[in-house]
């Protein structure tokens, strides 16, 4: 079979070559198909260009479009033999009695993205855009973005065909392709291309009710992106998209959740944007238990935006976002997050309650996370303290080896101590923890226990031992570590200068020569500082913190100057990613300059979302001032009665910057 | 939008490979293919960004459909056009999507893919639509077929009802409905009720002639309300949240809560709903775990089905969760047969049939192997599978379903119910 020998693939083309050539019909389609089998899986097969063109002579769609396939794959390689197509095509356009056929043609026409070629396809497409029947007219629309990102010098005119277009087009597919299209070329030239004015929004508006779905995706999603006039034209817009929230196809439901949401700062009637709340809850709640798992994660993922304008959407929801045992652990995590941030004073208890149950998972990223938000709801209401440590302590106690949720527990056991020194008796929990402290190996949590062996270091036996430990392996530990194993040494000095002076000259010895210059900085100070002065390091280092537990409940996710930008594109894949278009694609053009001039066009009302926000804020800030002034109060009351058996010094906020920035850190939202 | 959509295999091996916009290279898809392959877990979320790409990918089975996109596109929307691309792929297949049928059948898949996007914007994903003008070996021969069928698809194809084409005749005029409802609980070790929902949906068979327009209505307390006013009928229930085919009039139930449609003609989905409120939990279940010794375990359970006695539970499958290290279990049963399942790490407890209102029960002696002693076991929920015809857990019915044409019109009608388990999960 081979005339050229060992060559396999050699023979093959040659084979095809001479089946394209034969006469028979049935044969030669045989052979366009298997090029495009070789084309699928990667074989070039772009040599048997001319042979295959040969046979768009027959009229049998089938064929037609595998080998206008064939075409589109190859007309970049081969842009001389795709000249010769030309012809077929235009044949097709201008004579073809079958819709179908011309719209094939203005299809795969526009595929071919060979400038050269372009210049021939400007007539044809026109006359496509205005053809009579629908389907045809629909392709066109989409044809002009292809030809215009490979030789916009040639479209100008057929841009103001389309603009015509969208003043009197009718069918509302097209005008869905329409809008998608000229979006799409917005994109690219960055210039604004659809002009909006009330009878267009009535036309898309009509539309939305009469196209599939896709369509209606298109045309939600682009007045997404427009500013209303006026309260009144909102109101209509918003009234005639309520209806799609019903809609079988989960982002037709979710493209009207974000309209709504974005027009609702242009409404004047407070009741209204109420009702509207009450309507987009129940739908919203059906998306995040879809039964795909993947949609129901890009819903999820979308949620904190929603939350973040409307804190109060999920109020009493909660139970919505309990895991499921089965789920992919992409949807546990996203569900754990949003728990956290729709925790309130109210059902925190619910909250501890299910995340004590996520504790026994096997994965044990899931089961970190789960320690870290009980954590972080233990900070945020004083109520939970309790609850959220015995929880912790629970876990403790059945430790065995030195696995990740391990680690998290450390370090949240500290900046639960941090906030309230007491808590150190509850359950026993320092005894406890004291006992796994050598599961400690990551260095956030290691720098965690050596804060706690400081800290603690007159309830826990041998505190001055375990420190001797830590300070012998000193240089080979990171940097975080070394900072605070500085800091717990200083303060074990302070407690017991006289059991600790040879510690504290092996710590300090060590200390100068790390190779990181903050700790050497810092060992310097403390030296200094102790060789001068030790009451003024008493003051600094020992001392129960008063009023340092500014934790506050950040449910923020986007910069609020933001806010308006990130609803517009909710859903997008930036939005996924939790960041602005702009951010993510470097770019993108038009959204950018759209978004200037509808800042300053729109000022005004601009002002005013941010505004509603604050307020929330405002009111969110000031629950949490007067939660934390009676915890303050509290904490003051008990710490009179409590008697330290060394020191009781009071202590500046921020005793060292580095702890205060780890507090950042850690309460930064995932 | 999409810039290429391509079908892999579980080996990482490109079946099908269709590029829409060409700011992507065949390459960019072997690394991603290489990617999943090597993290097999699929714990990764469903889209992944590398270098500006993003790539968003569906599984079925065994077949990964992959969408690559450089754009800052709807997700969602990317995502539920796969899935639909799925169901059409699979109503041409005769509901099987695999391996095989793609590798014998890719010149009608990429056929497919030419009508489905364009540019890589979707444009029809309805597979009754579609499999009007395109077929599995090719349409008939365009000389037989007259210009106008073509207008007329075309016609069909662009307009307000676009899901159902003109001209349809049937002998007899039939409908067949079937309301599924699946209950998904989840109920604590405490015997509190943490979650229970209904998610339903109402399926519609309709062989009808000419282009009717149809009305459905149930004991939706909501629309009831209003009548119950004038004809003092009992109140209905509340439905949180209804989702309907492209083809129901969304703005007419917005306004007043009715449902009419031109239905498409075959099968179809009329509409999903969910209901929280008053679900009557189908099957009370008691289970006691109690170690008899170092290496017995014990397990009692105990099942009541709670609904009425001329509805039969079947096909209900309980469950139980043990121990990795079980060697051996014995078990009694009142009703049915249990096994323990080593792959599911559970006895499964197999009922073919369970009257209402009758209680039975499982005894378990386990014995332990010696390994992971220290370890406590942490037990995973209790699972229930079940399907109960003619009983729904929310108390959804339909009250009527007409059918309005001209002329004299007469339409057969069947109506199934059917609950079935969900998520159904006792924790233990």
């Amino acid at each position: 079979m081979a005339y050229f020998g060992n060559n396999q693939q050699r023979g093959e083309l040659q084979e095809l070559y001479a089946d394209l050539n034969d006469l028979n019909f049935e044969k030669k389609k045989e052979a366009v198909k298997k090029v495009i089998a070789y084309m699928t899986v990667g074989k070039d097969v772009s040599q048997l260009f001319q042979s295959v063109i040969k046979c768009l002579e027959f009229q049998d769609i089938e064929m037609k479009k595998l080998i206008y396939l064939y075409i589109v794959n190859y007309s970049r390689q081969k842009p001389d033999d795709a000249i010769m197509v030309i012809q077929n095509f235009r044949k097709d356009v201008r004579k073809s009695e079958n819709p179908l056929v011309r719209a094939l043609a203005i299809r795969t026409f526009g595929c071919l993205r060979v400038p050269k070629l372009n210049e021939y396809l400007i007539e044809p497409l026109k006359d496509c855009i205005s053809d009579d029947d629908p389907y045809v007219r629909k392709t066109a629309v989409l044809c002009v973005p292809k030809v215009f990102e490979v030789s916009p010098e040639l479209c100008p005119p057929v841009l103001e065909q389309l603009q015509k277009l969208l003043e009197k087009e009718s069918n509302a597919l097209v005008l869905a392709n329409l809008i998608q299209s000229m979006r799409e070329i917005e994109v690219v030239n960055g210039k604004q291309l659809i002009l909006m004015n009330p009878k267009i929004i009535q036309k898309l508006l009509l539309a939305v009710d009469e196209c599939m779905e896709w369509g209606q995706i298109f045309i939600l999603d682009y007045l997404a992106t427009y500013d209303p006039a006026d309260s009144k034209q909102a109101e209509i817009i918003i009234e005639r998209t309520l209806p799609r929230l019903s809609h079988i196809n989960p982002t037709v439901t979710f493209c009207a959740v974000k309209l709504i949401l974005k027009y609702l700062d242009y409404l004047d009637n407070g009741d209204l944007v109420k009702n509207l709340c009450k309507k987009i809850s129940p739908s919203l709640i059906s998306l995040l238990s879809w039964n795909q798992s993947e949609i129901q994660y890009t819903i999820l993922r979308n949620i904190s935006l929603i939350l973040q304008k409307f804190p109060i959407l999920f109020e009493n929801e909660v139970k919505v976002f309990f895991c499921s045992f089965n789920e992919p652990y992409y949807i546990k995590y996203e569900k754990l997050d949003i728990m956290v941030r729709i925790c309130d004073s109210k059902n925190f208890t619910q909250v501890l309650n299910e995340l004590t149950i996520y504790i026994n998972e096997a994965d044990p990223h899931f089961v970190r996370k789960t320690i870290k938000s009980i954590g972080k709801i233990g900070m945020m209401y004083d109520k939970a303290l309790n609850e959220a440590v015995s929880i912790l302590v629970e876990f403790a106690k059945n430790v065995q080896q030195a696995t990740e949720p391990v680690q998290e527990l450390f370090i949240q056991m500290q900046i639960l101590y941090r906030k309230n020194r007491n808590l150190y008796k509850t359950n026993d929990s320092l005894k406890i923890l004291f006992n796994i402290l050598e599961y400690a190996n990551e260095a956030e949590a290691k720098s965690a226990c050596a804060w706690i062996v400081g800290e603690f270091a007159e309830f826990i036996p041998k505190s001055v031992e375990k420190m001797k430990e830590y300070i012998d392996n000193f240089l080979i530990e990171d940097r975080l570590v070394q900072l605070q194993l500085l800091t717990s040494g200083v303060k074990l000095y302070i407690k017991y200068p006289s059991q600790c002076s040879a510690l504290i000259q092996q710590l300090i010895n060590s200390a100068k020569d790390s190779f990181n210059p903050d700790v050497r900085d810092r060992t310097y100070i403390y030296w200094r500082l102790l060789s001068t002065d030790p009451e003024v390091v008493k003051n600094l280092v020992c001392s129960a913190p008063i009023g340092s537990s500014q934790f506050q409940k950040d449910i923020r996710l986007w910069e609020t100057k933001d806010l308006i930008i990130a609803l517009e594109n909710m859903g997008s894949i930036s939005n996924l990613f939790h960041k602005l278009p702009n951010q993510l694609y470097k770019n993108i053009k038009v959204r950018n300059n759209h978004q200037q001039e509808a800042k300053i066009y729109k000022a005004d009302e601009k002002q005013e979302a941010p505004q509603k926000d604050q307020e929330i804020k405002k009111n969110d800030q000031n629950q949490q001032q007067q939660q934390q002034q009676q915890q303050q109060q509290q904490q003051q009351s008990q710490q009179q009665k409590q008697d330290f058996d060394l020191l009781n010094f009071d202590e500046p906020v921020s005793n060292n910057s580095n702890n205060a920035n780890n507090k950042v850190d850690v309460y930064d939202l995932i | 939008m999409i810039s290429s959509l391509s079908f892999i295999n579980q080996k990482g091996e490109i079946l099908i490979y269709r590029v829409y916009k060409d700011d992507i290279s065949r390459s960019e898809i072997t690394q991603f293919c290489a990617k999943m392959i090597a993290t097999k877990e699929n714990k990764e979320s469903p889209i992944i960004n590398i270098d500006q790409t993003s790539f968003i990918h569906i599984s079925i089975k065994d077949i990964i459909i992959l969408a690559t996109t450089k754009t800052d596109v709807n997700v969602a929307m990317v995502l539920e056009f796969l899935y639909q691309l799925s169901k059409i792929c699979k109503s041409y297949f005769q509901g099987i999507l695999d391996e095989n049928c793609i590798k014998k059948s890719f010149v009608l898949i990429y056929e497919i893919l030419d009508e489905v996007l364009d540019y890589g914007i979707p444009q029809i994903a309805d597979p009754n639509l579609l499999q009007k003008f395109i077929q599995e070996g090719g349409m008939q021969q365009e000389a037989t077929i007259s210009i106008d069928k073509f207008r007329s698809l075309t016609g069909t194809i662009t307009g307000a009802v676009s899901w159902r084409p003109p001209g349809l005749h049937y002998d007899k005029n039939e409908l067949y409905l079937d309301i599924i409802e699946s209950v998904n609980l989840l109920i604590s070790a405490k015997d509190t009720v943490l979650r229970a929902e209904v998610v339903g949906s109402i399926e519609l068979k309709s062989k009808l002639t000419g282009m009717p327009e149809c009305q459905i209505g149930m004991n939706d307390k909501l629309l009831m309300g209003k009548q119950a006013r004038m004809t003092k009928q009992n109140g209905g229930i509340v439905i949180d949240d209804m989702k309907f085919h492209p083809c129901v009039g969304l703005p007419k139930f917005e306004k007043d809560r009715t449902i009419t449609f031109i239905p498409p003609d075959g099968h179809f989905q009329l509409m999903s709903y969910r209901i929280s409120e008053n679900i009557n939990i189908p099957f009370k279940v008691n289970v006691f775990y109690s170690e008899i010794s170092e290496n017995k375990l014990e397990i009692r359970l105990k099942i009541k089905s709670i609904y009425d006695k001329n509805v039969y539970g079947t096909n209900i499958a309980v469950k139980v969760p043990v121990p990795k290290n079980t060697v051996n279990v014995v078990s009694a049963t009142g009703l049915g047969k249990a096994k323990h399942e080593i792959e599911e790490q559970s006895v499964i407890w197999r009922i073919k049939k369970l009257q209402g209102d009758v209680e039975t029960s499982l005894r378990c002696e386990i014995s332990l192997g010696a390994t992971n002693r220290d370890q406590t076991w942490s037990k995973p929920p209790l699972k229930m599978e079940f399907q109960i015809p003619m009983f729904t857990s929310s108390g959804f019915r339909v009250r009527f379903l007409k059918v309005m044409e001209k002329g004299a019109y007469k339409t057969n009608k069947w109506i199934r119910y059917l609950t079935r388990g969900g998520d159904y999960l006792h924790r233990l």
